[in-house]
């Protein structure tokens, strides 16, 4: 079998000739530390004030470049290391000056959230969620109508960024379409947690406005992914924090379900898998997920209480399964024989019968590409079906 | 003041009504009676306590334990400019910050608001805190407790930092160090030196409280 034939196999929940091994490779850092690759010189430029300009300037002039090459070489990365595929995904974002952040500049994005740059101890660029910008209901209108031509240039960059990872790479390993955003994250993030939680409870039409509007975004978003000609493609939305759901199940179900429903309706229909993303403590979305059409679960995270044999008890084969090895621990610091021990104890709890892919449970930084390694080698010598582990 | 109307305040928040709980809280202000405000601010506390059991009960979701702490905090608001200075005991004053390169604040936000609910003096120094402004505010405040939130597993060792810090300067004996946030776990508190680690917020305000009473 090939890594294609490998995934798609275990999608199906059939056991193909071995588990596979998905990457979640994004992070510049990893992927750089993976091809033996310098920094990006942008990312030394933003500790210096004086060039925020020419920081901004380059970066929103070369934005669609910039992210093809991080994800090319996430791509490459991941080919390297001997995965069977890696998620790829398409942003769109404008570099803005912000004298209250510390290089003077901030990113926003698309759905109206901004987003801290800075680059880490080792030179890489690291960009993390910071604020909504559309906080108030009042700014909602004006907001959506200023960003309609950004909308049309997110679709179409969509499109082509897959594309051309997809034409680039797809004989070497199956590029996976990553949307990066929900409809829950876009709604709540523009306009920040505890805003949106009182507008929940106090303008429940504004919400359920900003909703639709979303949802309509996101499936054009999901759809020019589709086009790009991937196969497979992850949807997210984080559900959960530490301890348990972030809102009451039911209330998602009143509030999302049918824009989950219409995702999965559109995926299928172009006969292609939808695996969907979500950090935190999520046990009371399992049953939601399979009644929301998804195919597949990705991440499960440990920190959270997130166990991989528990899940699958739960779900059965009505999911496949992806993840969940610790990236707080185990593949930051952790030995050889502790990554083979857990690689074992993942196939052993969710890989009979198919239906599993292994992976890192997210996307980190810190993560070790020598601990992914021995993550992949431990899959090949455990991983061969029929499961003996 | 009925005790009717501290139940509908108490209703409010329990029911997540904010207009039910300010109404009530007017009802209580146009009063002017700063025993009867006393007694409203009791039975605030009183409802986030019960608040905070159903979510360590898995019963309510954080999203119910955010917008109950906003009821609250409106009705302290409307509150507070009645109440006598002095005449609610603090329960001892506790410095709180987002560690350094971090910017997040909801896990912060939500424990300040359950701890001030419970009678605490919060003192709240920001995100992206530096090791410096953390024991300064140590030295200057003598509190009981030092709260250290961190979201991101690449900021996690600045905890470390700032424990170090408090070390160098004598200061670590004096106070309680306990910390929160996504990155962080219980076996990570005790690797830094931290005296405690908090899933929630109500976790964390039920243990500066034992703090505060031993």
């Amino acid at each position: 079998m090939d890594f294609k034939q490998r995934i798609l196999t275990a999608l199906n929940h059939e056991e193909p000739d071995r588990v596979p091994v998905m990457g979640l490779l994004a992070e510049p850092g990893t992927s750089n530390k993976i091809l033996g690759k310098p920094p990006l010189a942008i990312a030394s430029m933003l500790t210096n004030p004086e060039l925020r300009n020419e920081i901004k300037d380059i970066m929103n002039s070369t934005w669609n470049e910039v992210l093809y090459a991080t994800f090319a070489d996430a791509l490459e990365a991941a080919i390297k290391l001997g995965f069977d595929a890696n998620w790829t995904t398409y942003t769109l974002m404008q570099v803005v000056e912000d004298p209250e952040s510390k290089p003077g500049l901030t990113l926003h994005d698309v759905w109206g959230r901004a987003w801290e740059i800075r680059a880490d101890e080792d030179g890489d660029i690291v960009v993390n969620y910071i604020r909504g910008l559309c906080p108030t209901e009042e700014e909602w209108d004006a907001w959506v109508e200023r960003k309609k031509p950004l909308y049309d240039e997110l679709i179409k960059g969509a499109t082509d960024h897959h594309k051309k990872l997809a034409d680039n790479y797809r004989d070497r390993i199956l590029p996976i379409g990553y949307t990066s955003v929900g409809v829950f994250a876009s709604t709540w993030q523009q306009m920040g947690f505890v805003n949106f939680t009182r507008f929940v409870y106090q303008k429940p039409d504004f919400v359920k406005k900003v909703i639709d509007f979303q949802t309509d975004l996101y499936v054009k978003y999901l759809d020019a992914i589709m086009k790009s000609g991937v196969e497979v493609v992850i949807g997210e939305d984080d559900l959960g924090q530490k301890t348990g759901p972030l809102f009451r199940p039911e209330l998602i179900e009143k509030l999302y379900g049918d824009s989950y429903r219409r995702i999965s309706e559109l995926v299928h229909k172009q006969n292609k898998k939808l695996i969907w993303h979500s950090c935190g403590n999520i046990y009371p979305f399992l049953d939601k997920f399979v009644e929301w059409g998804f195919d597949g679960l990705l991440t499960m995270e440990p920190t959270a209480g997130m166990e991989l044999g528990k899940v699958r008890e739960q779900v059965g084969h009505r999911l496949v399964l992806v993840g969940n090895l610790d990236v707080s621990y185990l593949l930051v610091r952790g030995t050889r024989e502790e990554v083979e021990d857990a690689v074992k104890k993942a196939i052993r709890d969710a890989a009979k019968g198919g239906g599993y892919i292994l992976a890192q449970s997210h996307t980190h930084r810190s993560v070790d590409p020598t601990r992914l390694e021995w993550m992949i080698e431990a899959s090949h010598k455990y991983g061969e079906y029929p499961i003996s582990v | 003041m009925s005790n009717d109307v501290l139940e509908q305040l108490k209703n409010g928040l329990l029911e997540l009504d904010m207009d039910t709980a300010v109404e009530a809280a007017n009802s209580i202000i146009e009063g002017d009676d700063s025993a009867a405000v006393k007694d409203a601010v009791g039975a605030v506390t009183d409802a986030l306590q019960t608040v905070g059991k159903r979510f360590q009960d898995g019963e309510w979701f954080l999203a119910e334990l955010v917008y109950a702490g906003e009821i609250a905090k409106d009705v302290m608001n409307l509150l507070s400019p009645l109440m006598e200075a002095g005449a609610t005991e603090s329960a001892g004053t506790v410095v709180v910050g987002t560690v350094a390169g971090d910017l997040h604040d909801l896990g912060k936000n939500i424990f300040i608001n359950y701890a001030k609910s419970a009678g605490f003096k919060m003192i709240d120094l920001g995100i992206d805190v530096p090791t410096q402004k953390f024991v300064d505010a140590v030295k200057e405040h003598n509190p009981l407790a030092l709260g250290m939130s961190c979201l991101l597993t690449s900021t996690d060792m600045e905890i470390g930092k700032v424990i170090e810090g408090l070390k160098k300067q004598n200061l670590r004996d004096k106070v309680k160090v306990i910390i929160g946030g996504a990155a962080l776990t219980e076996g990570f508190a005790a690797s830094v030196g931290a005296d405690a680690f908090a899933p929630d917020a109500v976790t964390g305000t039920d243990i500066i409280k034992e703090w505060g009473v031993s």
